[in-house]
Formats: structure tokens, C-alpha cells, sequence
């Protein structure tokens, strides 16, 4: 009874919330000083998938970091994946053929669907909604299918090399994708109207969790996050890299900085992707998939480099530091679930403890990328 | 009246929500589409990309793998998975494997091993059903194939002995022709000579 009356007087206590919650993704761990149900202060704990990416990247030459890239997030591995092929290219100068251009572009915007589709289903089911967790997986599933069949896997693709891709696509994998568009804006509109037209998600969602834009910036918040927060800042679209200049879509934003705005960004970036994939099958030319003279070593020339590209969550970008030798001396990753994840603490001071859960959720974070 | 108005709006999300719900239970508990695959009784389609445990091709005129142990693979491959040795076999020129153990609880299926190799002699299994009782995955990639590495070599040595024997034919026409060249060069200096004599 003592104890009761004390909590809702006003004692502090603290609450681990995670590493093993599930509405924590991966292994994150809050900890929060709570008054009643009221958050105090919020500390995020980092660490606990930690496998030394960059520290393997130092390891071992260029070509064998491949793999590694991928395992930081495995949710939108595809882009890292490409990403680090792009960014040694640019380095080494190496031009990919056109037909390789196109099909990066359709399989990273496949992925970044995947990516926002299992945050949407799990989203919903940190907010107590089982029903579209379902039907999105359902969805993702497709995807995997599709991506599957030219990479041969599910999660941790491995399908870019230095100057292309590794297997060619067919015309059974540009119908699938096709039929996929229609697919996925069918349901969209069923989306809508399961959930984003839910009275109670609204509730919830609406003025929770507001990122000022000053606030976004302080703190390096990028992608979708950042653009509910009425920043339109997007890679593809401010420094254009793979051949995204050559396509027509938009970079949608919002002001409101609020849950329910990121909830919206997100699904007009799926509507965005399908716009991009429409006109990249409609394009893609044939030819060869991969240059047909590459070095045998690539040799990193001496310097820093910096190249970025748009993940399914912002701003990824790889500092490689090179000696004239394949291996590099530093392979920094700069991934964005990082610094998302860095304004929680102040967006979430003052918060009730069940929005917490709707806030973190928002931002989507994929912790092996922040721990790398 | 907003209040009301509140209730009916958010009765009315409700209800639409409840219908898209409705509908997809219609669509697969009556009319029976349903999404998930009854896997064991079903069986996958798999993609001729996709990715198991790596090995060796056999290749039809040889009925054996083509893999002269250059380790190459096993140099790149970022996992260290791979391990081998092997050289030359008596009695052939070719170099052969003599021991390929793969460890495929430590392969990342990245592929680089497939990219180097020189004679295209590795690719993807299609094997899927992989679940065991302990950590060892260590594969003997050799196992399907030392009964008939015999056989190999034997034929093999027929083919090289052919192939020296063709080479020597040829360099030995090739001499021929080179001499009986120098010969009528010969002649026709000769013939020049005598000629410019006679002259
Ligand atoms: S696929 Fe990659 S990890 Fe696996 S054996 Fe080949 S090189 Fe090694
Ligand atoms: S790279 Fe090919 S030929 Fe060389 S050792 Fe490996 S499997 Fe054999």
C-alpha cells in the first residue's frame, strides 16, 4: 500500500525494458527511469549483437567483404550489398553495364518494400494488431520469393559483385515483379483501410513522439524518420548514385514529425518504389551483366573515400580509408538506425511507457546495424 | 455533436477494418486459397539460382570433376571453409585433388569460390533439408567421386597419351614441312645460282 501511494506520488524507479522484450527489435535495450507510467529519462543500451564488421573489413581484402555486408541489416541487406559494390566502383572507376544498373535498381526497391513491409507488420503487432502482420508477411513473402530467384537467398544476399551482378534475370522474374506492383497496390488500398483508416492507430499515433526538424538535425536523423519531419532530404535524389537520376519519383514529406506521420512516409515510399521498379522493367535494356575485363585485385587506391547510398532507413554511408594495397586500413560504416536511434532520448522524455513502445517502434530500428 | 461524431467515425473505421477482415477469411477458410505451403507433404520449387552447400560438378565426358588444386578457392573464401591439397597423380601431367573438405556451418554462400575457380568445376547444391543434431557439417566433397578416380586417370592418360602422340605427329609434320621448305629454298637457290652461271 506504502509503496503504491509513494510510486504515484512521485518515486523514481528504473525499468529495463529489453534485451529480450518482444516488442523490442533485435536485442535492444531501454532503460528507463520511470514515474509512475510516466518515462523520466530514457538511455538506449547498445552492444549486444556486436560482430566486428569493421574490424573484419581490415582483414581481409575487398572483395571478401562481400559477404559482410549484408549481416549489418539483413532487412535491407540487398542495399548494403550493392551499395559497397557501388562504392568501390566509384573508387576504381569501373562502369557497369547498363543491364546491371536496371536490375540493381529493381531488386533495391524490392527490398526496401520487404524492409518497410516487415516494419509495418511488426509495427502494428508492438501496437496489438495481429491481423496485418500477417497479411504483410504474406506480401514480404512474395518478395523474398521473387529476389530468390536470381540470388538464390532470402536474407543475406550476396548478389552484387565489383561492375555488376552475379545471375542475369529473366523475363519469369520481370513478370513476377510486375505482377507484384499490382499486387502490392491492391494492398495498399486494403491497408488503408484495415489500418490507417483505424480510428484507435490514429489515436495513438497522432502528436505521439514528435521530431522537431531541429531536433532531426541535431542529431542526424535520416530517411523516413526525417522526412515526416518535413526535411526532404533522400541519397537518391540529392546525390544520385546507381542511375537513380535517370527515374522519376518523388521524396515525400511531412511536417507533423510525429508517429503518425512516420507511419505515412513509409507507405508512400512503398507507393514511391513501385513507381521506380514500373519504370526500371519497363526500360531495362539487354546486354552483359558484368564488365568483361576486371582486375584480378582491387587495389584501393591511397586516400579517404566516402560514398552513400539510401538503405530502407537512410543514410548509409561506408569512410574507407585506402594504402595502395586491397585491404583497406579503415572500413567505417555510418549506418542510420544509429542515429535514429540517438534522438530517442530526448523525443521520448516525458512520454507515457505504452507510447514508447509506438515511438521506438516508429523509427524502425534494426539493431546488427547500429552494433555492426 | 463532435463527440458523436467522433463515435460513428470511429465505429465506421472499425467496421470497414472488420470487412477486409471478413473478406480474406471467405477467400481462405471457404474458397480455400490459402498462402501458406503444406511443407513437408508439399515440396518447394527451387530457383536455379539458389544457394546450398558448395560442390564439384561432374562433368559428363570425364564422369568425374574438373579440380586441378590450385586453391584457389580456398585462398578467397572470406569464412575459411574451405580445405584442401592435392598435386600430381602418377602417370598423368594433369594435377588432381586429392582431399576437398568443405565446412558448410562456417560457409556464408557468398559464391567468391565459385567466381575464381579456373576450370568452373564448383556450383550449388540444391540440398535444403539440412537440419542436424550437431555443430560438425564438415564435407568430404571428394565422397561420390574416389570410386571412380581410377576410372579418371585411366582415361585420362589415354587422352594425354593421345594428345603427346597428336603433338608429336604435328610438330614432327611441322619439322617435315619446315625442312622440305629449307629444301626447296635450297633448290631454288641452287637453281638460281646455276642459272645466273649459265648467264
Ligand atoms: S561460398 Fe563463400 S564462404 Fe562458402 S565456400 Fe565458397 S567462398 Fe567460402
Ligand atoms: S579453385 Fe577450382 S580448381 Fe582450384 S582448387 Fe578450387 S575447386 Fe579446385
Amino acid at each position: 500500500m506504502s509503496s503504491d501511494s509513494q510510486a504515484s506520488e512521485g518515486e523514481v524507479y528504473s525499468l529495463n525494458m529489453g534485451p529480450q522484450h518482444p516488442s523490442m527489435h533485435g536485442v535492444l535495450r531501454l532503460l528507463l527511469d520511470l514515474r509512475g507510467e510516466e518515462v523520466i529519462r530514457a538511455k538506449p543500451v547498445i552492444g549486444y549483437s556486436h560482430r566486428a564488421h569493421e574490424k573484419m573489413a581490415e582483414n581481409r581484402n575487398t572483395l571478401q567483404f562481400l559477404p559482410n555486408t549484408s549481416r549489418v541489416d539483413y532487412l535491407s541487406g540487398m542495399i548494403y550489398n550493392l551499395g559497397y559494390c557501388q562504392a568501390i566502383e566509384k573508387l576504381l572507376g569501373i562502369d557497369v553495364p547498363e543491364r546491371a544498373i536496371y536490375i540493381r535498381v529493381i531488386v533495391n526497391e524490392l527490398n526496401r518494400i520487404a524492409s518497410h513491409l516487415l516494419w509495418f507488420g511488426t509495427f502494428l503487432l508492438d501496437l496489438g494488431g495481429i491481423t496485418p502482420f500477417l497479411y504483410s508477411f504474406d506480401d514480404r513473402e512474395e518478395i523474398l520469393d521473387i529476389l530468390d530467384q536470381v540470388t538464390g537467398s532470402r536474407l543475406t544476399y550476396c548478389y552484387g559483385r565489383f561492375g555488376g551482378v552475379t545471375w542475369d534475370v529473366d523475363e519469369t522474374f520481370l513478370t513476377r515483379a510486375t505482377a507484384f506492383l499490382a499486387r502490392i497496390r491492391e494492398r495498399l488500398h486494403m491497408y488503408k483501410q484495415l489500418v490507417t483508416d483505424n480510428v484507435i492507430l490514429r489515436e495513438r499515433c497522432t502528436g505521439v513522439g514528435v521530431v522537431s526538424e531541429a531536433l532531426a538535425k541535431s542529431y542526424g536523423v535520416t530517411g523516413p524518420s526525417l522526412r515526416a519531419s518535413g526535411v526532404a532530404y533522400d541519397v537518391r535524389k540529392a546525390e544520385p548514385y546507381g542511375g537513380y537520376d535517370r527515374f522519376d519519383f518523388e521524396v515525400p514529406v511531412l511536417h507533423e514529425g510525429d508517429t503518425m506521420a512516420r507511419f505515412h512516409i513509409r507507405i508512400r515510399e512503398i507507393e514511391e518504389s513501385c513507381k521506380i521498379i514500373e519504370q526500371a522493367i519497363e526500360a531495362i535494356p539487354e546486354g552483359e551483366i558484368l564488365p568483361k575485363k576486371m582486375p584480378k585485385r582491387f587495389k584501393l587506391p591511397e586516400g579517404e573515400y566516402y560514398f552513400a547510398v539510401e538503405s530502407a532507413r537512410g543514410h548509409f554511408g561506408m569512410y574507407i580509408v585506402g594504402d595502395g594495397s586491397d585491404i583497406p586500413v579503415k572500413l567505417k560504416l555510418r549506418t542510420p538506425s544509429f542515429s535514429n536511434l540517438s534522438a530517442m532520448p530526448e523525443t521520448l522524455a516525458g512520454t507515457m511507457l505504452a507510447d514508447t513502445i509506438a515511438i521506438v517502434g516508429s523509427i524502425d530500428v534494426v539493431m546488427p546495424e547500429i552494433d555492426r | 455533436m463532435g463527440y458523436f461524431g467522433n463515435v460513428f467515425g470511429g465505429f465506421g473505421s472499425l467496421l470497414s477494418g472488420m470487412s477486409v477482415t471478413l473478406r480474406k477469411f471467405s477467400q481462405t477458410v471457404i474458397r480455400r486459397k490459402a498462402v501458406t505451403m503444406q511443407y513437408p507433404k508439399e515440396l518447394p520449387e527451387l530457383a536455379p539460382a539458389y544457394r546450398s552447400a558448395i560442390k564439384l560438378i561432374r562433368f559428363e565426358e570425364s564422369n568425374s570433376h574438373d579440380c586441378v588444386a590450385c586453391k584457389a578457392c580456398e585462398r578467397i573464401c572470406p569464412s575459411y571453409c574451405i580445405k584442401l591439397s592435392g598435386g600430381k597423380v602418377e602417370g598423368i601431367k594433369k594435377k588432381r585433388v586429392a582431399e576437398f573438405e568443405m565446412d558448410f556451418a562456417l560457409c556464408s554462400l557468398c559464391g567468391l569460390c565459385l567466381d575464381v575457380c579456373p576450370t568452373d568445376t564448383l556450383e550449388y547444391s540444391k540440398v535444403y533439408e539440412e537440419a542436424g543434431y550437431n555443430r560438425d557439417w564438415r564435407v568430404d566433397l571428394l565422397a561420390e567421386f574416389r570410386d571412380y578416380e581410377e576410372e579418371f586417370v585411366a582415361k585420362q592418360r589415354v587422352i594425354e597419351e593421345k594428345a603427346a602422340a597428336e603433338k608429336k605427329a604435328k610438330a614432327e609434320a611441322a619439322k617435315k614441312a619446315k625442312e622440305a621448305k629449307k629444301k626447296a629454298e635450297a633448290d631454288e637457290k641452287a637453281d638460281n645460282d646455276s642459272k645466273e652461271e649459265l648467264s
